[in-house]
């Protein structure tokens, strides 16, 4: 980021808010870049985990090598088709939801250190700012669904809705013992604090057990709010054609799509940021990597284990889902957050 | 209380079950086949397309007549030695893969192919010709066979036990 500001204001002589403004274009262009990308290779890579558990192949031909080019033809197809509106939608929220959907997801993008300053929004209350404006996505969520006029679209945007909130609970209270540890709620430090080989890092069970369980917490939680399976009740094609967004066709459809796959990456960059250490090698030796590299492959590996449960475990009922959120995990990740407490009081780990 | 966390215990142990089944699904061999590349090997006696060697056939009618559907259409004309095959089609509209027809064949020109997988737009298509009139006419009689070196010994074996054609 210094480099890239330093750039702007030495070689092209902007002055300061100018260099701020064009870094910050740069870094949105990159990051949207980036996050379409994600979600076509995501898509593939989703397709393919899925076969291959179900002991089949997946997609084998478009492109030659294992149906690489599937997910960009299907893109390209999406782009072709037509944008219906239903006549008796509200049209004004129809088509500002996709993008408010969207734009929770990239908002919070903005906030993610992929590599020693390298950050598009470096501020103090990273990781509040990160859950803060993900909750945008459960208000273009509910949007999309009353704006569609269809009785399926309300009830999956109402299930999205009580889900996402609940689940937004013990996902923060997760993150809690490490900002304990750390010290800091800026994504960077608490990355820093995590310095120094794998034993360093937030989800060794033997520097604190309590940091160990939160991992979990918030990775069951992040699964919710991603709403993929086992919880995905706001789209549960045997129940409700496709939740909120059954009328939604073509670029608008692509929206929730992206936006879904956007926040997949999302909460699974948060995980190896909170937990994995960032883009800290795993053993000091192995520094030629560079760290924007093992923190995207810290990520693509949560995202595997979020596949992977998806494609193993059956989809939850409405009642075992809030059960499993307000009499399971709320509880769980206050006691974590007590017992992270204690357990840094007692080893004298606080900062 | 009890019950709650024993329930808990056997949520995350069937849930660990399940997350290992599945795991060890990514490295076995897919079951299903890359359809049009690699296809199942069809055991010895299974029924396909019929086919019929039009060097072996002496159009003597016995498939046509045996066959129950009436799906074999021979048509010939002359008279003994000039008596020459015009036209032989199997309709596989019709066909219900009975098998009459190969175990009756006195030539063993008419066997039962490894072959499954015609799909056509048009059922029309499914009519298969197999001579046309215009290129040649077969002579049906065994001494002008012979002259125009169309004849094939017939075979002693019982046909369809070998010899399957897989060039319908």
């Amino acid at each position: 980021m210094k480099l890239m500001y330093d750039f702007f204001t030495g070689q092209l002589g902007l002055d300061a808010a100018g260099a701020n403004i064009a870094v910050a274009s740069v870094m949105a262009v990159i990051m949207f870049t980036v996050m379409a990308l994600c979600a076509i290779i995501l898509t593939w890579m989703e397709r393919k985990v899925a076969g291959f558990m179900q002991s089949r192949y997946g997609p084998m031909y478009t492109g030659r090598f294992h149906g690489w080019a599937q997910a960009v033809a299907d893109m390209l197809k999406i782009l072709g088709k037509e944008d219906i509106i239903p006549t008796e939608a509200d049209k004004g929220l129809f088509k500002f939801a996709p993008i408010l959907v969207l734009l929770g997801s990239l908002l919070a993008w903005a906030a993610i250190p992929w590599a020693p300053d390298f950050v598009a929004a470096d501020f103090d209350l990273g990781l509040f700012y990160i859950f803060a404006v993900s909750s945008l996505v459960v208000i273009g969520i509910l949007m999309a669904g009353w704006a569609s006029n269809n009785k399926w679209s309300l009830y999956g945007a109402a299930r999205g809705a009580a889900q996402m909130i609940s689940y937004e609970i013990p996902l923060a209270l997760a993150v809690v013992p490490v900002v304990m540890r750390a010290g800091s709620l800026n994504p960077q430090d608490i990355v820093i604090a995590q310095q120094g080989g794998i034993w360093h890092w937030n989800i060794n069970p033997i520097t604190n057990p309590f940091l160990f369980i939160a991992f979990f917490m918030y990775f069951i939680a992040s699964i919710a709010e991603t709403n993929r399976g086992p919880f995905d009740m706001p789209e549960t094609e045997s129940e409700l054609v496709a939740g909120y967004h059954t009328e939604y066709t073509g670029m608008r459809f692509a929206f929730f799509f992206l936006a879904e796959y956007a926040n997949l990456f999302l909460v699974s960059m948060i995980a190896a940021l909170v937990f994995l250490g960032g883009w800290w090698a795993p053993f000091p030796g192995m520094g030629w990597i560079p760290p924007a590299l093992n923190f995207i492959i810290k990520g693509v590996l949560l995202v595997f284990l979020n596949m992977w449960v998806r494609w193993t475990l059956p989809r939850v009922r409405v009642d075992q889902l809030m059960h499993l959120c307000w009499k399971v995990m709320i509880p769980v990740s206050l006691l974590c957050v007590v017992g992270a407490g204690v357990w840094m009081m007692a080893w004298g780990q606080l900062k | 209380m009890g019950q709650y966390f024993a329930d808990i215990v056997a949520a995350v142990g069937s849930a660990m079950q399940g997350m290992a089944i599945t795991f060890k699904h990514i490295y076995k061999k897919p079951v299903t086949l890359q359809y049009p590349d690699e296809r199942q090997v069809m055991p010895e006696r299974f029924r396909g397309f019929v086919h019929n060697d039009m060097t072996k056939c002496d159009a003597c009618n016995i498939c046509a007549k045996l066959c129950p559907v009436d799906c074999i259409y021979i048509e010939a004309e002359g008279k003994a030695k000039e008596r020459v095959m015009t036209r032989y089609a199997i309709d596989y509209n019709k066909c219900i893969w009975c098998s009459l027809c190969t175990e009756n064949c006195h030539t063993g020109s008419i066997t039962m192919s490894h072959d499954y997988d015609h799909s056509v737009y048009d059922r029309r298509s499914l009519v298969y010709e197999f001579m046309d009139p215009r290129v040649a006419k077969i002579p049906c009689h065994r001494a002008t066979r012979i002259e125009q070196g169309w004849w094939v010994e017939p075979k002693e074996d019982k046909p369809g036990a070998g010899d399957k054609g897989d060039d319908a």
